[in-house]
């Protein structure tokens, strides 16, 4: 078998094309999902409630089910129920057909993302000791303002490595959007294949986009980790806070250079 | 000024504390003693309601409340005119040192910034930190971290300040810097609640001591009717152990159970400072 190399380098233009819609897919998947994670993280925190019972049961559900199963149930399943509501309920001509099928996918994509995000903000909102809550009410801070100017930043410069790794596989898995007709990276290379069953070169060539994507991804959050967690990092003897910070973000370039 | 009346509070079944009576007075330094489980933070904690007492009722100046029925606002003024300094600091990590200090003015006070960096600097200041404002938490060592806790309740003219052992966390080397600080503080007439083990402290600055035991108060009086006449098997017993363990730590000797004369070795101008000789109990 021979690699076709013009095809390729065809395909790459083409595929490059998809790479809006995938960073879109994949960053209003994330938009969507991180308020109400960001709630259920709370409301999970009190352990006792029924709302943490009843988030708990829809995580375990979305992160219990393959993905694809859900594609292929929303697709094919609530067009046809919306169809049926607007029809015989609302008694209007209005055709949910017409819609952008991306709406089933970030509907899909951000299901499962708020199941993971609201996981992984839980766990970041419990890094931060209660004795900092405790200090923050003793010095006369009611309790949303503990939360909102202590906690809460805590919490979310803990859970960027996380979010991090959530969003690389969300990027991965915005793959699947062609099975919904949304036209991504894959959707499109995968068109450019099936004209002359050049299929290898076309997820040779995609494979690439998707590790340059995630490490892109990768670096973005690490840099931004490291910025914003200055303040945990200790002094060494002689070195002021200014200089460390100077430090810190020239290593972050220097590893993001050397990577790409 | 402030007047606990009969705290109970229990968790779970067990219960911790067990009716306990509280007066402090303006420029008073009270310094609480007695073995670790006796309910010494869980007093402190519900003084400043951050636990709920079953029972009981607090008067602080104007302010008159039977603990259960204290709503938030209440709770939050009873807050602001008291300050806490906690056994592990709980210093605002994300926060430098003069932010920690200014959180309780700008924020729950609604001081100005510009004034509130003047008085967050002058509490640094009294608390030997001037080259450590910008410092974080994680950026300072133990010490140091717990005399910015000192400066953040000090910032904000608490009426009376609560210290929960707050030396216990140190290293043995850190802990002077501490109490040094405290000595000060109390000499320019602060009120303070103080549980510790440091029985120099309470020697020195207490103006009276109250020995808690099992969820009730054992005995309070000056810290010389304390130290050198308690009336109670229970508070001599504890003394005794906890001189001895000093003793022990400052001369690193071996002496024994029977020796009577303990109390007079330590407190008979021993360590120094002040010539007390309050004789044997
Ligand atoms: N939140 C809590 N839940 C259950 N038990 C607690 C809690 N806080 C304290 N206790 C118990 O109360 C007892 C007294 O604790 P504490 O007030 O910390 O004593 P002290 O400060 O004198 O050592 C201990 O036995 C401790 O286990
Ligand atoms: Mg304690």
């Amino acid at each position: 078998m021979e690699i076709e190399s013009g095809f390729m380098w065809e395909t790459f233009l083409v595929a490059l094309s998809g790479i809006p819609v995938t960073l879109k897919l994949t960053f209003v998947t994330l938009l969507i999902s991180t308020p109400p994670a960001f709630f259920m993280a709370l409301g999970k925190l009190k352990e006792h409630k029924i709302s943490s019972k009843v988030i708990g049961f829809y995580v375990s559900f979305v992160r219990g089910t393959p993905i694809v199963l859900q594609i292929l149930f929303f697709y094919s399943l609530l067009p046809t129920v919306l169809n049926c509501f607007f029809k015989n309920i609302l008694h209007s001509g209005y055709n949910v057909f017409a819609w952008n099928p991306i709406i089933y996918a970030y509907t899909v994509f951000s299901l499962n993302t708020i199941a993971v995000l609201s996981e992984v903000f839980r766990s970041a909102l419990l890094t931060v000791n209660a004795g900092q809550l405790e200090a923050a009410m003793s010095i006369g801070e009611t309790k949303f303002q503990a939360y909102t100017r202590i906690i809460i930043p805590q919490a979310m410069v803990a859970a960027l490595p996380n979010v991090g790794n959530t969003t690389v596989s969300l990027l991965k898995n915005t793959s699947l959007a062609y099975m919904m007709t949304v036209k991504d990276i894959t959707a499109l290379a995968k068109i450019e294949a099936a004209i002359g069953y050049n299929y290898i070169e076309a997820y040779l060539v995609i494979l690439m986009i998707y590790v340059l994507l995630c490490t892109v991804v990768q670096l973005i959050f690490s840099f931004a980790e490291n910025v914003l967690s200055v303040y945990k990092k200790r002094l060494t003897k002689t070195a002021d806070k200014r200089t460390n910070y100077i430090l810190s973000r020239a290593a972050a370039v220097f590893a993001m250079l050397r990577a790409v | 000024m402030l007047k606990i009346t009969n705290i109970h509070k229990s968790f779970g079944n067990n219960q911790i504390l067990k009716g306990v009576d509280l007066e402090v007075n303006k420029g008073e330094v009270i310094v609480v003693l007695g073995p670790s489980g006796s309910g010494k933070t869980t007093m402190l904690r519900c003084i400043n309601f951050l636990e709920r007492a079953d029972q009981g009722s607090i008067e602080f100046d104007d302010i008159k409340t039977d603990f259960r029925a204290a709503g938030q606002k209440t709770i939050r003024d009873i807050r602001k005119k008291s300050g806490f300094v906690f056994q592990n600091y709980n210093l605002f990590a994300n926060k430098t040192a003069l932010e920690n200090v200014m959180e309780g003015l700008t924020v729950a006070r609604g001081v100005p910034v510009k004034e509130a960096e003047e008085r967050a600097k002058n509490a640094l200041d009294r608390v030997g930190l001037k080259n450590r404002y910008d410092y974080y938490p994680s950026q300072l060592s133990g010490g140091q971290q717990q005399r910015v806790g000192i400066a953040r309740a000090v910032a904000l003219n608490p009426e009376v300040i609560l210290f929960d052992e707050p030396t216990s966390a140190l290293d043995p080397e850190l802990v002077g810097e501490v109490l040094n600080v405290m000595k000060d503080l109390a000499k320019s007439g602060a009120t303070m609640v103080v549980v510790t083990h440091e029985m120099d402290f309470a020697r020195d600055v207490a103006s009276k001591v109250i020995f808690m035991d099992k969820g009730v108060i054992v005995e309070e009086g000056t810290p010389e009717k304390i130290f050198t006449h308690p009336k109670e098997e229970r508070t001599a017993q504890f003394l005794k152990r906890i001189l001895k363990e000093d003793y022990r730590a400052d001369q690193d000797s071996d002496f024994t159970e029977k020796d009577d004369s303990l109390l007079a070795k330590v407190f008979g101008g021993g360590s120094g400072k002040k010539a007390y000789n309050w004789g044997v109990c």
